[in-house]
Parts: C-alpha cells; sequence; structure tokens
C-alpha cells in the first residue's frame, strides 16, 4: 500500500462511475485536469462543465454513492481507485492514449471480485482473446497458450465470452494458473448465463473485473470500452481466431495503441475465424507465435525465455564438408572398388580422392578392402 | 392311411424355405429311402428316426417298404433339425400305430431326435419360426428349451416339447403327456467368468475428458445411424469412445429385437435373455480374423458373421489398415445396403446388415504421427506413410459419413476444474429425441434413421432449405465434395436438424455437415451445449 485514497475521492469517483459511461473522453479529460472530488462537487453544484452539465447534476442529485458501496460490499464487490494498492499500473496508459473509436480514458475506478490482488496479478499478464464463433482449433489452441503460459505464472486475462476467451480462462484454470475476467456489465450479473459456473468460478478463485457498477447490462459500445481494459491491464495481447470484423480486432487496436506486444495464432488460411489474424499478421503489426514459448518469449523482459527455433536434427553427413561428401557419394555401397573409379565418378582429383578417402575411413564412413574402398556398414540415409 | 406330411424349415441365411417332408408306408420291398436332396447329416435321420420311435414304443414299419420326400426337390436339405418331422410324419403314416389320423396342417416341426427319442435343441429356430409364419403356419413345435425363443414371433402358438413322445401325445390331443427329462439348452456353457458381451453396458461418456469434438461426432452418428471414421495416434482415446458408441444409441425397438436374436439363433448363440429391453449389440473383431469371420460363410451351414451379429448396434475395426484388402473392400455392400449377400456353390444366403460400421485407424504404421501435433515421435518414412494412407482413400472410406482426427488429451485438460463430461444417459436422451423425429417422418417407409434413406429419395421428398442447398452446390461446384459426398452430407444435415429439433435442416447444419465429413474442425457454437 502506498498512498491511501481519502475516502471522499473515492465516493465521489463511485458516484461519477456511476453516472458515466465507461471510455467518456470527456469527463475523463475533466478528472484529469481538475481531479474527481473537484468534478464532482462542481457537477452537484449545477456548475457547467463543457456541455457536461445537461442533467449530470440531476442524475448525480439522485447517486447515493455511499449505499452502492455497500450494496457492492455485500456482494463481496470491493471498488479500486487509482492510488490504492491494488491498482494496476497499466490503466495509467489510458490516460494519454488516443482515442479508439471515439472512446478512451483512464477508468474512474473499477469494481472486483475475487481473491486475487488485481496489481500483483497484472504485473505479470497475457491477455488471450478471439472470437465467439471460435473453432475447435482455435479453442484447444487457446486453452494450450494458456495452460502454458499459467505454468510459466503468467496471469491469463480475457473477457468470459463464448469460444476463445471461455476456452483461454479454463485452459489457465486447468494449468494451475490464476486468470482475471474483464466483463462489459456488472461483475455480480453471470453473463453470458450459460457461463455462470466459469464466473462464479472465477470469483473464487481469480478476479471477476468490470468498470460498470453491479446489475449494469452489457452493451455493444461497453464491449468496446471493455477491450480497452483488457488490452491495458496486460503485457502482450494474444488474438486467436478473430474474422475480420470481430470484438478481439478492436482488443488488439488497443493494444497496439497502447505499445503493448500483439501477437497472432495463425489458422489455416483457408478458415474465416482467422482471417482477422492473418491480416494483423500481414500488416506488421502482430508477431505470429504458434505455441506458449513464443508468447514467454515476446512478452518477457529481452534476453529472458529465448525460444529455440526447431531445427530438424543433424546428422552425421552433414558434418562433412562439400568435398567429402562428393567423395562419399561416390563411394559404391556393396562392391568395393579402385580410388581411381571413385575418382572419375566424384569428378575429382586422384591425389584429393585417397586422402578424403583416408579421412573418412578414420570417421567410419567407408572401409577399404586392399585398394579397394566401399561405404562401411549400414548406411542409407 | 399310408402317408402323411410334416412340414419343417431350411434356413439360407436368414431367409427360410418351409419344407414338406411326405412320408409313405406301403406294401412292397422292404426298404427305407430317403430322396429330396438330403445331405449325409439328413441322410442319418432314417437311424435317428427309426431308434427314437421305436424307443418311444411307437412302431416303425419294419415290414414296409418306407420312402421320404423332402419336397423342394431341388432345394438341399442339412441339418438334424429335420428328424422331428421325419419321425412325425413317418409315425403318422403308419397304421400298426393305430392313431387317428394325425392333423399336421398348419404345423411346423423344429428338433433333432436322440435314439432314446428325446428331442434336442437347434441352431436356428426364431429365423425357422419366422419362416414359418411368412408361409402361414401358425403352429410351431419346438424343443422346450427352445419355446421361449420361439415364441417371440407374434402370430405362432407354440408348443414345447420334450421328447417325440410328447409330441405325438400333444397331436393326438392326449389328455396325458407323457413325462420326460428335460434337455440341455443348446448353448455353449462358458467355462470361465466372461462378461464381454456385457462390458460395454458399464462404460460411460463421464469417463472421457475433453474431446469434445470427438464425442460430439459420436452423438450425431448416433442419432442418424452413420458410419464413422476415427484417426488419431495411439493411445489418443479411439476404442475408448468408440465403445462408449452403443451406450448412446437407444433401446432395440421390437422388431430390431427380432431380428437381432434371429441372427444370434443362426450363429448358434443364444438369444438375449430376460424381459429387459434389449440394448445394441457391439461387436469387435481383430484384424486377424477372416473374412468368412466378419461377413459370414463357414463351412457347412452359412453362419451370420460379426457385422451381422452387430445388427442395429456397432461394428468397431479398430486399426481398420491392418485388415486385408478383401475384408474392407467387402465392406462396401454392407456399408451402402444395410445386408450382406454370400454366394457359394448353388446356395445363396443373405443376412442383413445395418449396423453402424465405426473405423479406427493410427495416422501412420508406427501410431505417432500426427498432422496436427508438432511434437509428433513418429518414425515412419514418408514412403511407408503415403502407402498406409492409400487405404484411406478407397471407395469404403467414401462411404463413411463422419470423419474426425482426434488428437491425445494434454496433460492440464484433466485438471480442468470447470469441466463437467456429459454422462452417457444424458447424450442417450438427445440421441432418442432425434430418432423419435426421425421415426415419425419416415412412417410408412421401410427407413428408421436418416443413415437408411437412399439419397434420390431424400432430395425429393426431404430437401433442404433453398440457402443450404446453394451452400451445398457451392461446396460441390468448388471439387470440395464429390456428388456421393453430397448426398451423405445432405444425410448427416438432417440428423443435425433432428437433434437441434429443426423442421428443416439450414445453412448451419449443411456447414456443421460437410465439416463432419471433410474432418475439418467444428464451430464451437455447432457443439452441444454442455461441451462448449
Amino acid at each position: 500500500m502506498t498512498a491511501v485514497v481519502a475516502e471522499e475521492e473515492r465516493l465521489a469517483r463511485v458516484a461519477l462511475n456511476a453516472i458515466a459511461e465507461p471510455g467518456d473522453p470527456r469527463l475523463g479529460r475533466l478528472v484529469a485536469a481538475l481531479g474527481a472530488q473537484e468534478v464532482y462537487d462542481r457537477l452537484r453544484a449545477d456548475v457547467d462543465l463543457t456541455g457536461m452539465r445537461s442533467e449530470a447534476g440531476e442524475r448525480l442529485a439522485a447517486t447515493d454513492p455511499e449505499r452502492i458501496l455497500g450494496e457492492a460490499d455485500d456482494l463481496g464487490i470491493r471498488f479500486l481507485v487509482p492510488g490504492d494498492g491494488e491498482w494496476p499500473g497499466g490503466l495509467d496508459d489510458l490516460a494519454t492514449v488516443e482515442p479508439v473509436n471515439q472512446l478512451s480514458g483512464e477508468p474512474l475506478g473499477l469494481w472486483v471480485k475475487g481473491p486475487l490482488d488485481l496489481a500483483a496479478v497484472c504485473r505479470r499478464s497475457v491477455a488471450v482473446v478471439g472470437s465467439r464463433s471460435a473453432t475447435t482449433y482455435g479453442t484447444s489452441v487457446a486453452a494450450d497458450l494458456s495452460a502454458h503460459l499459467a505454468g510459466e505464472a503468467v496471469t491469463v486475462v480475457s473477457g468470459a465470452a463464448f469460444g476463445i476467451d471461455q476456452a483461454a480462462h479454463r485452459g489457465a484454470l486447468a494449468g494451475g494458473g490464476q486468470t482475471v475476467a474483464v466483463l462489459a456489465c456488472g461483475v455480480d450479473r453471470p453473463y453470458p448465463a450459460a457461463h455462470r459456473g466459469l464466473l462464479e468460478h472465477l470469483a473464487e478463485v481469480g478476479a471477476v473485473v468490470s468498470e460498470l457498477r453491479p446489475g449494469c447490462a452489457p452493451t455493444r459500445v461497453r464491449f468496446l470500452s471493455r477491450n480497452r481494459l483488457i488490452a491495458a491491464l496486460t503485457t502482450g495481447t494474444v488474438v486467436v481466431e478473430a474474422a475480420v470484423r470481430s470484438g478481439a480486432l478492436n482488443t488488439a487496436n488497443w493494444a497496439a495503441r497502447l505499445n503493448r506486444v500483439l501477437m497472432g495464432v495463425p489458422g489455416p488460411v483457408t478458415s474465416a475465424p482467422s482471417e482477422g489474424v492473418h491480416e494483423l499478421v500481414r500488416e506488421g503489426r502482430a508477431g505470429l507465435v504458434t505455441r506458449g514459448e513464443h508468447v514467454m518469449e515476446l512478452v518477457s523482459p529481452a534476453g529472458r525465455h529465448l525460444h529455440r527455433s526447431p531445427r530438424g536434427e543433424t546428422q552425421g553427413r552433414d558434418r562433412l564438408d562439400l568435398t567429402e561428401q562428393r567423395v562419399l557419394e561416390a563411394v559404391p555401397l556393396v562392391r568395393a572398388v579402385e580410388s581411381s573409379a571413385i575418382a572419375r565418378t566424384a569428378g575429382l582429383g586422384v591425389d584429393t580422392v585417397r586422402t578424403t578417402l583416408s579421412r573418412l575411413a578414420e570417421l567410419g564412413w567407408v572401409e577399404s578392402e586392399g585398394p579397394r574402398w566401399r561405404r562401411a556398414g549400414e548406411q542409407l540415409c | 392311411m399310408g402317408w402323411a406330411t410334416a412340414r419343417t424349415v431350411m434356413l439360407s441365411g436368414a431367409s427360410g424355405h418351409v419344407v414338406d417332408v411326405q412320408a409313405d408306408v406301403t406294401q412292397g420291398l422292404v426298404s427305407t429311402t430317403l430322396v429330396g436332396r438330403p445331405d449325409p447329416s439328413v441322410s442319418e435321420a432314417r437311424d435317428r428316426c427309426r431308434t427314437a420311435i421305436v424307443n418311444s414304443s411307437l412302431t416303425w414299419p419294419s415290414t414296409r417298404r418306407v420312402t421320404i420326400l423332402l419336397s423342394p426337390a431341388d432345394l438341399p436339405k442339412r441339418g438334424p433339425h429335420l428328424d422331428l418331422a421325419i419321425a412325425v410324419a413317418v409315425v403318422s403314416a403308419t397304421d400298426e400305430n393305430k392313431l387317428e389320423p394325425l392333423d399336421l396342417a398348419g404345423k411346423v416341426f423344429l428338433g433333432e431326435l436322440t435314439l432314446d427319442g428325446r428331442v434336442r435343441a437347434i441352431q436356428g429356430v426364431l429365423p425357422m419360426v419366422l419362416a414359418a409364419r411368412a408361409r402361414g403356419l401358425t403352429q410351431a413345435i419346438v424343443p422346450e428349451v427352445q419355446a421361449r425363443e420361439a415364441q417371440m414371433v407374434p402370430g405362432v402358438s407354440v408348443i414345447g416339447v420334450r421328447s417325440l413322445a410328447q409330441a405325438v401325445a400333444v397331436l393326438r390331443n392326449d389328455a396325458e403327456i407323457p413325462d420326460a427329462p428335460p434337455v440341455e439348452p443348446l448353448s455353449m456353457g462358458s467355462l470361465l467368468t466372461w462378461r464381454g458381451d456385457r462390458r460395454t453396458e458399464e462404460l460411460d461418456l463421464a469417463d472421457v475428458h475433453g474431446m469434445a469434438d470427438a464425442r460430439f461426432a459420436l452423438e450425431v452418428a448416433a442419432a442418424g445411424g452413420h458410419h464413422l471414421l476415427l484417426s488419431g495416434p495411439k493411445g489418443a482415446g479411439k476404442t475408448t469412445l468408440a465403445e462408449r458408441l452403443p451406450g448412446i444409441l437407444p433401446d432395440l425397438t421390437i422388431e430390431e429385437t427380432l431380428e437381432l436374436s434371429a441372427v444370434h439363433s443362426l450363429a448358434g448363440a443364444a438369444p438375449p435373455a430376460g424381459d429387459s429391453p434389449v440394448r445394441p449389440p457391439f461387436r469387435a473383431p481383430h484384424h486377424s480374423a477372416t473374412k468368412a469371420s466378419i461377413f459370414g460363410g463357414g463351412s457347412g451351414r452359412v453362419h451370420p458373421g460379426e457385422i451381422s451379429r452387430a445388427l442395429h448396434g456397432v461394428l468397431f475395426l479398430d486399426e481398420f489398415p491392418h485388415f486385408p484388402a478383401d475384408i474392407i473392400e467387402s465392406l462396401r455392400q454392407p456399408l451402402e445396403h444395410g445386408e450382406v449377400t454370400i454366394a457359394r456353390g448353388d446356395e445363396v444366403a443373405t443376412f442383413p446388415a445395418r449396423t453402424m460400421v465405426v473405423l479406427a485407424s493410427n495416422p501412420c504404421p508406427c501410431g505417432d504421427y500426427h498432422p496436427d501435433v508438432r511434437e509428433s515421435r513418429c518414425v515412419c518414412s514418408e514412403v511407408r506413410r503415403r502407402s498406409y494412407r492409400e487405404k484411406f482413400s478407397g471407395p469404403v472410406v467414401d462411404r463413411i459419413d463422419i470423419v474426425r482426427h482426434i488428437a491425445p488429451l494434454k496433460p492440464y485438460e484433466l485438471r480442468d476444474p470447470l469441466a463437467r463430461p456429459e454422462p452417457t444417459a444424458e447424450v442417450r436422451r438427445r440421441v432418442e429425441a432425434a430418432r423419435a423425429r426421425q421415426a415419425e417422418r419416415y412412417t410408412g417407409t421401410p427407413w428408421r434413421v436418416n443413415a437408411d434413406v437412399p439419397g434420390p429419395e431424400l432430395a425429393v421428398k426431404w430437401p433442404l432449405t433453398a440457402e443450404a442447398q446453394l451452400l451445398l452446390d457451392d461446396h460441390l461446384c468448388a471439387g470440395r465434395i464429390t456428388r456421393r459426398g453430397a448426398a451423405r452430407a445432405h444425410r448427416l444435415a438432417w440428423t443435425l436438424a433432428d437433434l437441434r429439433g429443426e423442421d428443416v435442416p439450414g445453412r448451419d447444419c449443411v456447414d456443421v455437415a460437410v465439416r463432419l465429413r471433410a474432418g475439418d474442425p467444428l464451430l464451437v457454437s455447432a457443439l452441444p451445449a454442455a461441451a462448449r
């Protein structure tokens, strides 16, 4: 715990959070310039703050931040604000970033349910996101990656949606790691309803996070503003399967805007659900990753977790030089011949061939039968 | 009374012919002749019958000329089960027995005789009684131990007898039926506490982790009766999955039970006992099995093969590329028409084979290769792999509706705290619902499941939605599927619609069907909710 946030500040943020849509750039700018408390006071006093006035004052008057906070507390939900020890540092980058889809700004606060310390787990974290209409290939790769990241003590952040998101959470859980779901609705709302079990489990062992106060319903715009949190909370974003019009690409945009590492998992080139990812890679915006090790290499500090490119096994013959290989090729497998015949076949001088042959004999590649030579043992490869 | 006719049945395959056994007893040179293409086992009947009649305190006309005709005369007769009919005919034709003329009309006699006149159990009682009923015979006299089997045929009254004397007493309407010691049942008593046939009933899908894709493939295959090919490296779980397929099939219907029992009976195995609903069979012959054991045949009488014994159930051929090429090729007829025909000399036997065929194969000879798994430990050369794969592309595999590649389970998947593999009972409920929709749709047709319906019929009577057909045509034009493939995808699409409870298969059903057939990854949204 570094700084203790004043109670008034927290309440002001609860109230502003309650009336504002997440990612509203105007409010973000005002709070950044004046401080939450000041904005709250002025709006309540009905001072015109560059277009924010309208009905904001009335709505603020009708809001009781203490009650909201109390009700959330009863549900086991806490409200984090900048300055809290648990406030993830990555979110600060949102204050200065250019808007995407006219949305931007640091969140006024985060509603969190679950035992994890958000700041701690997000320090080493990767977002794994992708299409809701994923294929079984995509979900299995997402689960693989997440399980690997979990094994490396990297937190997997995703959006608890169908398809890739849920595979990412499940993979991380199965891999024995930590995972955080960021929602586009109140953290007490099981959305999608089919993922009630997943969300309840995450609230028990991980963390469920949202910018929206408890009870809020998801909307299309809220998904977009939610995506900026997923990108900002993590050090990198992996996109597994995203069609050309997928929300996951919005997260990718935010990750790029925030200078986070952007990664894409390829799929079959004929597969529509992979087309968006392929486009990201093709434009040079995302790095291509196919396994957990690749992700670790890209998100870790330089020089750590370096991945060795896979190579075919070096076979004995690869270690011979060009002349030796030419001579060896010219030596018959079964019937021994004289070195002059070998020289003719290899197109090399007799002297060179003789010295090379004795070297090859030392290495065990050929054997002599008086003046004749043939291959040693079984060397069919 | 100088002559009499009793009826019995000859089987060729699963179809039967009623045989008239006519006995004629007249004055003349003393002899006993048996005519009408009897084979040695029937010729021996003369001696068995004479001794049995004498030892039953009846009279054999030993001072007369006895002629026994088995007609139709051109049909080869084989098997000891004609004994009872021969003996009854002779007894009835012999005046010394001082009988009222016995009423043999409308009756069929089945049973082998011992020298002391007892009636032994025989093979194939059920199909014989079925054949007799088809020819209008309404009363069957069978060995007592097999009366229960014969009673499975509705519309036929069954009398079980222990001896020839009992049979004659029944025919004479005697008030008192002479007692006789009971006869042993046919089945060869098992020496071991082997429970092979019932083992699959204890297997549950709840024990199968992950593999959502393959589980869904099983469900679709079961719902529409489609053939299935599972490919995957050794240890990936192909057998585990295949063995759980019968579990999600519905109980057999009465007719199906009857047909299966008839096949069992032909094979000399006891029909499924008890009053509980009969579960679909599961047969898994090893790749060293002979062609005759899989499709039927054998020396002497033609026996049904494994494919028929798996009737209305599952025939699982593990490591199918190891099966001899002619066995694989012979699968064509049963896969396409649901029956096998065995032609041998002048004998043609047809057995039912409406069976779901599940083929499993390793992706290469060593079993470790997998195109989707990077950490492949395969040691096969590309040449060996290719020659192995050639077995996959034959006309047989083209008749398989669903092709799935199974990736080995990853260790972390076992530790997924939220994994709740669906139990067999729940999957079976969905399969039953889908089958019920099909049964309703195909009322009044000879078909029961989508896989039975011929392609042209399906195209005309049960078309897809216009946009679904358009999608299928696209695939066809692009050369991604063959015409037969399109027909099979059409059938699969119906099964998918039945599983989803939709009235007609739409675009999405066709998309999933084409993916299932091509072995392509599925959209997660196509899977049942519990598997997503």
